[in-house]
C-alpha cells in the first residue's frame, strides 16, 4: 500500500512541469506523503495488534462450538437411553408445555451454552489484545456486548409476545368473545412495544425520550383499550357476559332425572 | 397401607383371609355406597368376595366381608392409586379377580356387576371392559375422539376406553399397577391410565360386557376446555408412548352389537351456539390452525363454516383427518401444547353439533358414531404415514 502511495507522488512529482514554484510543491507532497505513511502506520499498527485478538475470538468461538455439539449429541444420546423424556412426562405435570421435548431442549441448552461461553471468551482474548493494541479510547467493545443483549431481549421479546398473543386468542375465542383477535393483538403489541423500550433502554438510545414516549405509548395503549371496550364495545361485552353467566347457570343447574339428562349434552 | 375411617373388628379377619374376588369400591357419598353395598350383596356369594373400599365402613352389619383401603379416587375417573390398591390387596387375599368400581358405581345393577366379574372368573379374560348405555348426548368426547382413536390405532372395539368401572384378572392388575407406579405420587390423583393401551401392549384378552344404564359422575371443573384438554391429552400422550405398538399391523376386534334408539330432536339452541362457537374459531384461528392442518382440511372446514346451524354437519373423514393431524402435531410438538389442545375445542364443538344434527335427523346415535369410527379406522393409513414422515403434509 505504502509503496502504491509513493509511486503515485512520484509520478505526480515527474508529471509536474518545472516551474519556480517547484520546490514548493513538492515540499508539500513531501509532507502530505509523510502524513500519509505516518497514519497508514498507525492504522495498520492497530489493525495487526487487534488481529490476534480477532483471531482468538474466532478460534475461541469455533472450539466451543465443536464442543457444544459433541456435549450436545452425548446429551441427546444418553438421555435417550435412559428414557428421560418419559420419565419428566410422567414426573412432571404442569401446564407448562414446551414445543420441543425435554431432552431437546437439555441438549439445545448445552450447545448454546458452549457457543455463549466460547463467545464471552472470545470476546474477553479481543478486548485484552485490543486495549493493549488501541492507542483512541474507542468505545465500540463495550456497545458490541451491548447490542448482544439487546437482541436476546428482543428475541425474548418477541418469544413472549407471540406466545401471549396465542394463549389470549385460544382462550377467548373458546370462551367465544368475538373481540378475540383485537385482545390477542392488543396483549401482543404491548409485549413488543415493552421490549423495544427495553431494548433501546439496553443500548442506552435515546435516554429519558425513550422512557418518556414508552411511558405515553403505553398508556395510550392502555387507555385505546380501556376506551374501545367500555364505549365502543360496551353492548358487545355486556351480551359477552350475560351469555357467560347463563352459560355457567347452565352448568350449575345439572339435571339428576333420566329424562332430561338426555336432552342435555354431557361431554363426558 | 394408610386407613382413615373406622375399621370393624371382623376386618381383621378379612385382611388374613382369602376370596375369589376382590371388589375396590372408589370413593363416593354414603347413602351411594349403602346402595352399591346392597348390590354387591345381591350380586356375590359372601364369602366368595371382600370389599376393599376408602368410604367409611356401615356401622350395620354386613354380610360381606370388608375392608379399608387408601382414599384414592379423584371423583369421576379411575386413578393410578385405585390401580395399585386393586393389586395389592389382590395379592394379599389372593384373589382370582378383581372388580373396580367407580365413583357412583351404585346405579349399577346387581347382573352388571356379576356380569363383569364373571367374565374374567368364568371365561379367563384378563380385562373387562363395562359398556354402559348412556343417553345419546352423553360421553360425547369419548364418542368423538376416545372410541373411534383407540379402536383405530389399538384395534380394539371396546366403547368405553375410559370406563371407570373394570374387571381385572391379576395379571391385568398387576400391569396396571407397575404402570401406575412409574408415575410421580404428585400426579396419582389427576393422571389417567388406558386399561385397553395396556391390555393391548401386554398381550392381554379383553372383552366388552353390557352393564346397561349407569350415572357417569362429571369431572369437578365442568368446562369442555379443562376437560377436552386433560383428556385427550392424556390419550394422544399415550399413543405417542405406544407408537412402536399401534404402527404394527393388527386385525381389529369383532364388531359389536348397537342399539339402534331413534332421539327426539332437541338442542337445537346447543347446535347453534356451538356452529357460532366454530365459525368464530374459523375466523380467527386460522393462523394456528394451518400450522396443523394440511390445506384439503382447511378447504374443508372453510366448507363447514357457511353452513347454517340446522344443516351443519362435519363430514367423518374430515374429523378424522382432524384428530389424526392434532395426534401427530401433539407428537411433534408443532405448536405448544397447551395451545394445540385448545385450537381442537372448537373443531370438537363442531363434530358435536354435526352429531346432534345427524341424530334429530332420525339417525341412531350409536349407527353415527360406528361410522365415524369406520372413518378413523379407514384413515389409519393416513396416520401411520404421517407418523414416520411427517413432512409429508399433503396426501
Amino acid at each position: 500500500m505504502l509503496h502504491i502511495i509513493d509511486n503515485a507522488l512520484q509520478q505526480a512529482d515527474i508529471n509536474m512541469p518545472a516551474s519556480p514554484g517547484s520546490f514548493d510543491n513538492a515540499s508539500i507532497w513531501h509532507h502530505m506523503s509523510e502524513a500519509l505513511h505516518q497514519s497508514l502506520d498507525r492504522v495498520l499498527t492497530q489493525l495487526i495488534a487487534v488481529l490476534p485478538g480477532l483471531l482468538a475470538f474466532f478460534v475461541s468461538l469455533a472450539i466451543f462450538s465443536l464442543a457444544g455439539l459433541l456435549l450436545s449429541w452425548l446429551s441427546r444420546q444418553l438421555l435417550g437411553w435412559v428414557k428421560f423424556d418419559s420419565r419428566v412426562t410422567h414426573t412432571i405435570k404442569s401446564d407448562w408445555a414446551p414445543s420441543s421435548s425435554p431432552s431437546e431442549i437439555i441438549a439445545r441448552a448445552l450447545f448454546w451454552g458452549c457457543v455463549l461461553l466460547g463467545l464471552i471468551i472470545g470476546v474477553s482474548a479481543f478486548d485484552t489484545s485490543y486495549a493493549t493494541g488501541a492507542a483512541l479510547p474507542i468505545s465500540l467493545l463495550p456497545y458490541l456486548t451491548h447490542a448482544v443483549g439487546a437482541v436476546l431481549l428482543l428475541i425474548a421479546g418477541i418469544l413472549i409476545a407471540r406466545f401471549l398473543a396465542r394463549s389470549v386468542l385460544i382462550s377467548a375465542i373458546n370462551a367465544q368473545l368475538q373481540y378475540a383477535r383485537i385482545l390477542s393483538l392488543g396483549v401482543k403489541w404491548l409485549v413488543l412495544v415493552l421490549t423495544a423500550a427495553m431494548v433501546l433502554d439496553h443500548l442506552q438510545v435515546g435516554g429519558n425520550i425513550v422512557e418518556l414516549a414508552f411511558g405515553i405509548l403505553f398508556g395510550g395503549i392502555v387507555l385505546t383499550l380501556a376506551l374501545a371496550v367500555g364505549l365502543g364495545s360496551r353492548d358487545l361485552v355486556s351480551r359477552s357476559l350475560e351469555s357467560r353467566v347463563e352459560h355457567a347457570g347452565e352448568r350449575t343447574n345439572i339435571p339428576d332425572d333420566a329424562t332430561t339428562a338426555s336432552r342435555t349434552i354431557r361431554h363426558f | 397401607m394408610a386407613t382413615t375411617s373406622p375399621v370393624p373388628e371382623e376386618t381383621s379377619i378379612a385382611e388374613r383371609s382369602t376370596a375369589d374376588l376382590l371388589v375396590l369400591v372408589g370413593a363416593m357419598p354414603s347413602e351411594q355406597f349403602a346402595r352399591a353395598l346392597a348390590n354387591l350383596e345381591v350380586a356375590f356369594a359372601p364369602e366368595s368376595v371382600i370389599i376393599a373400599t376408602s368410604n367409611d365402613l356401615p356401622g350395620e352389619p354386613r354380610r360381606l366381608r370388608m375392608i379399608s383401603t387408601q382414599q384414592s379416587s379423584s371423583g369421576w375417573a379411575l386413578t393410578p392409586t385405585d390401580f395399585v390398591n386393586a393389586a395389592q390387596h389382590g395379592r394379599e387375599h389372593e384373589a382370582r379377580a378383581i372388580l373396580l368400581l367407580g365413583p357412583g358405581a351404585d346405579s349399577l345393577s346387581p347382573m352388571a356387576l356379576r356380569g363383569l366379574a364373571d367374565a374374567v372368573l368364568k371365561t379367563s379374560i384378563d380385562l373387562a371392559m363395562p359398556y354402559y348405555s348412556l343417553p345419546p348426548h352423553a360421553g360425547l368426547i369419548n364418542s368423538a375422539i376416545l372410541y373411534p382413536l383407540t379402536r383405530a390405532v389399538f384395534a380394539s372395539r371396546a366403547r368405553f376406553p375410559l370406563a371407570i368401572d373394570l374387571g381385572l384378572s391379576p395379571r391385568m392388575a398387576e400391569q396396571l399397577a407397575n404402570v401406575a407406579q412409574s408415575i410421580s405420587p404428585a400426579n396419582q390423583t389427576e393422571a389417567l391410565l388406558w386399561p385397553i393401551n395396556e391390555a393391548v401392549a401386554a398381550g392381554f384378552t379383553i372383552d366388552e360386557v353390557d352393564v346397561g344404564p349407569r350415572a357417569m359422575p362429571q369431572p369437578s371443573d365442568p368446562d369442555i376446555n379443562s376437560i377436552l384438554s386433560l383428556i385427550t391429552g392424556s390419550l394422544f400422550g399415550d399413543i405417542e408412548a405406544k407408537a412402536a405398538l399401534w404402527q404394527r399391523p393388527r386385525r381389529p376386534s369383532p364388531t359389536r352389537h348397537m342399539t339402534n334408539e331413534a332421539v327426539e330432536p332437541e338442542g337445537a339452541s346447543d347446535v347453534a351456539r356451538m356452529v357460532s362457537a366454530f365459525q368464530l374459531a374459523y375466523a380467527n384461528l386460522q393462523e394456528i390452525w394451518s400450522l396443523v392442518l394440511p390445506p384439503n382440511s382447511l378447504l374443508l372446514l372453510k366448507r363447514c363454516s357457511v353452513l347454517d346451524a340446522a344443516s351443519f354437519r362435519m363430514p367423518d373423514n374430515l374429523w378424522a383427518r382432524v384428530v389424526y393431524d392434532f395426534v401427530i402435531a401433539y407428537r411433534l410438538r408443532t405448536i405448544n401444547r397447551g395451545h394445540l389442545l385448545g385450537a381442537l375445542i372448537p373443531l370438537y364443538l363442531a363434530w358435536v353439533a354435526g352429531h346432534i344434527n345427524v341424530t334429530t335427523s332420525g339417525i341412531p346415535a350409536e349407527r353415527h358414531i360406528e361410522a365415524v369410527a369406520a372413518a378413523f379406522e379407514a384413515d389409519k393409513p393416513y396416520l401411520v404415514a404421517r407418523w414416520r414422515w411427517p413432512d409429508r403434509f399433503n396426501s
